[in-house]
């Protein structure tokens, strides 16, 4: 379903991705994971081009985004309303949960599908309130980010991003910030997530959960996937010298 | 006691009166400052390089020269041109200028203020770039520049005082009036100065106001 | 305006700027004595700070101008405009710096003062060894903003008859009325008064941060 084919990136110089490749199936999750620096949370932001990247493709159910097709030699870029709509069928969940301080939990939910999606706003409110419920913040609806728990924040995020009903869902390290106690509650969210057959790419520390609910595991180095295959294989059986390194290091 | 009272009686109404100028002329150019400074933000931050360029130099010239040139080169100026407009009309379009070069520079503080993935966040939910500033962005730097507007309000307020010098009968001029027509030494400054001291005190009373009036902080 | 204006609005630039110089240097002295008193453990003497401040930032400079040359005048008779315009400024800016000192204190983290505490330093040399220092590498970039905000300040006592370069420019405008040209030579030379303050300050900050510590700058 998801087509990301040679991508490249520089930042001041540093080339940060060498050229990455990596297909993902309809409904199926993929974990990041490497070392901090080593360029999973720029894969991720150049999925859904909150970074231009400098080189390669990225396709969604055969169609290629955020560049026109090239035709002549320079590539060129789809103008912002364009960007703007191949964006709405992704969701992203950030590390820092992000909520719209000025907005409750319900408006900061309404907010993509009311204005970017044109629903009217009684449809958005019930869309919002039926996925406040699912995630588990039915009484919280009207709270503003504030008074709300890390926990419940990213909830709010989680469910911000499905609001877009977006055929995958980006999530970068969506428990790291939270305190420990809070993590079980965002990650039996996600656990749940998975019944519905929407594809996710995380990248994630969390080993434990990625090998619970992760189809593969790629790991990043040197700005390649130096390894990808099922979380068994990975995880227990490593290959790459630089992820044995890498396991030991987190254990 | 009885000196003071009929001191009251006979100049109270003209230190209402200037104080009524003051009042007017401070709101009336805020305003328009306000309008002024969000027009030169929009510039500076859509306006390429050649807006950002040409909206910096007419800031840090304003910011860098004392008020009282735009006064001077306004009220002495435009007639020149064949543009007789009242002195407070001068005067105060001058200080609309120079306090829009300020409240241009407040907005982009509150723009900063925001926390950079904000900006994140409103793309990925697919909106398109004017409706995330209108609804992402600009509520937050509002909220955000309160207390600067607040404090340039008051800074404005001050600056009506130099409208004295173009003859517009404000506070200070009347104070000043009096002071050589009754030879009351400098009791009439002290009253201009309780008006003002007042008027600020309104001012910030308001500032706090509106910042417990934002539910979200 | 001829050759010889430009002179006189030459003369009138550098004695706007000596004047802005003295009534910082006096400013500040005096907020060094005033600074204090906001942290002084009687109310009394903390109030009147507070009362100090509200005045005298409350109240527009060119009002505090006459009303200290009409003041003075009642008590000393005849008092030179320039006597009474350096004393304004000076009181005027003592409280604008002052609050810049206090904010410099404020900004010292909380944790640094438990140091100090647990190390059993005496106080005398908590304050000549680590609040001086700190506050006045936090102080510098409102410090300067302020001495900016001298030079216009400056301008305000052209109207106490204090003569400096924009009582100058009045003076040739209503002599000549070639009040675009004057006004933009007047612009440029308290332009580069300003903005000589704002490079100089910023080179003072470099080599501070090279030391190790940078303040925040506006």
């Amino acid at each position: 379903m998801i087509e990301i084919r040679g991508i490249r990136k520089s930042f001041a110089g540093v080339e940060v991705l060498r050229g990455i490749d990596l297909s993902i199936g309809a409904g199926e999750i993929v974990a990041l994971i490497g070392r901090s620096g080593c360029g999973k949370t720029t894969l991720l932001r150049c999925i859904n081009f909150l970074e231009d990247y400098d080189a390669g493709e990225i396709k969604l159910d055969g169609e290629l985004l955020w560049y026109r097709p090239p035709e002549t030699g320079a590539r060129r870029r789809y103008p912002e309303k364009a960007l703007a709509r191949q964006r709405q069928r992704m969701g992203i969940v950030f590390q820092q949960y992000n909520l719209f301080p000025h907005m409750t939990a319900l408006e900061n939910v309404c907010l993509g599908p009311r204005f970017g999606q044109k629903l009217s706003a009684e449809a958005a409110e019930v869309r919002a309130r039926e996925l406040l419920t699912r995630v588990g913040l039915a009484e919280r609806l009207n709270s503003y980010p504030a008074q709300l728990s890390g926990g419940q924040q990213q909830r709010v995020a989680i469910a911000r991003a499905l609001a877009m009903k977006p055929q995958v869902l980006l999530l970068d390290e969506i428990t790291s910030a939270l305190d420990p106690e809070l993590v079980a509650e965002v990650e039996d969210v996600i656990r749940a997530l998975t019944q519905a057959g929407i594809a996710m790419v995380l990248v994630t520390h969390a080993m434990s959960f990625a090998r619970e609910i992760a189809h593969r595991i790629a790991y990043l180095a040197d700005g390649q996937i130096a390894e990808i295959g099922k979380p068994e294989e990975i995880l227990d059986r490593p290959r790459d010298k630089g992820l044995r390194e890498f396991l030991r290091r987190i254990r | 006691m009885g000196q003071y009272r009929a001191w009251l009686e006979a100049y109270g109404a003209a230190f209402l009166d200037a104080a009524a100028w003051t009042l007017g002329v401070a709101v009336a150019s805020f305003v328009c400052a306000l309008l002024w400074g969000a027009i030169l933000f929009f510039l500076r931050l859509n306006g390429g390089a050649w807006g950002r360029r040409a909206v910096d130099a007419y800031v840090q010239l304003l910011r860098n020269t004392p008020v009282l040139l735009p006064i001077y080169l306004i009220y002495f100026g435009f007639p020149l041109v064949g543009l007789l407009w009242p002195a407070s009309i001068c005067g105060g379009l001058a200080l609309v200028l120079q306090n829009g070069a300020y409240i241009c520079e407040i907005f982009r503080g509150g723009y900063k203020a925001i926390d950079r993935v904000q900006h994140d966040a409103a793309k990925s939910l697919g909106l398109m770039p004017w409706t995330a500033f209108r609804k992402v962005t600009l509520p937050q730097l509002l909220v955000h520049s309160i207390p600067a507007l607040g404090n340039q309000a008051v800074l404005l307020l001050k600056d009506t005082s130099l409208l004295s010098a173009i003859t517009v009968v404000e506070l200070t001029m009347q104070a000043k009036v009096l002071t050589e027509r009754t030879g009351a030494a400098y009791a009439p400054f002290l009253v201009a100065a309780v008006f003002y001291l007042f008027m600020v005190w309104a001012i910030e009373f308001l500032t706090r106001l509106a910042l417990r009036g934002v539910r979200w902080r | 305006m001829t050759p010889s204006d430009l002179w006189v609005l030459a003369q009138a630039a550098a004695i706007s700027l000596l004047m802005a110089l003295a009534s910082i240097a006096f400013g500040t002295l005096l907020a060094t004595l005033l600074t204090p008193l906001a942290f002084a453990p009687w109310r009394l003497l903390r109030a009147f700070y507070r009362l100090y401040i509200f005045v005298v930032r409350g109240t527009p400079v060119l009002l505090l101008a006459l009303l200290v040359f009409y003041a003075l005048a009642s008590f000393w008779g005849r008092i030179s405009p320039y006597t009474a315009g350096v004393v304004v400024l000076t009181f005027y800016l003592a409280a604008l710096i002052a609050e810049v000192f206090r904010g410099g204190v404020l900004a010292i983290p909380r944790p640094l003062w438990d140091c100090c505490t647990s190390l059993g330093l005496p106080r005398l040399s908590i304050l000549r060894r680590v609040v001086s220092p700190l506050v006045a590498r936090y102080a510098l970039p409102p410090y300067l903003n302020v001495c900016v905000m001298a030079v216009k300040a400056s301008s305000v006592l052209s109207i106490i008859s204090v003569w400096e370069l924009t009582l100058a420019s009045r003076e040739i405008i209503e002599r000549t009325l070639d009040v675009y040209r004057v006004l933009a030579v007047a612009a440029l030379f308290y332009f580069i008064m300003c903005f000589a303050i704002d490079r100089l300050g910023r080179q003072l900050e470099s080599r501070l941060a090279a030391r190790g510590f940078a303040g925040e700058r506006l």
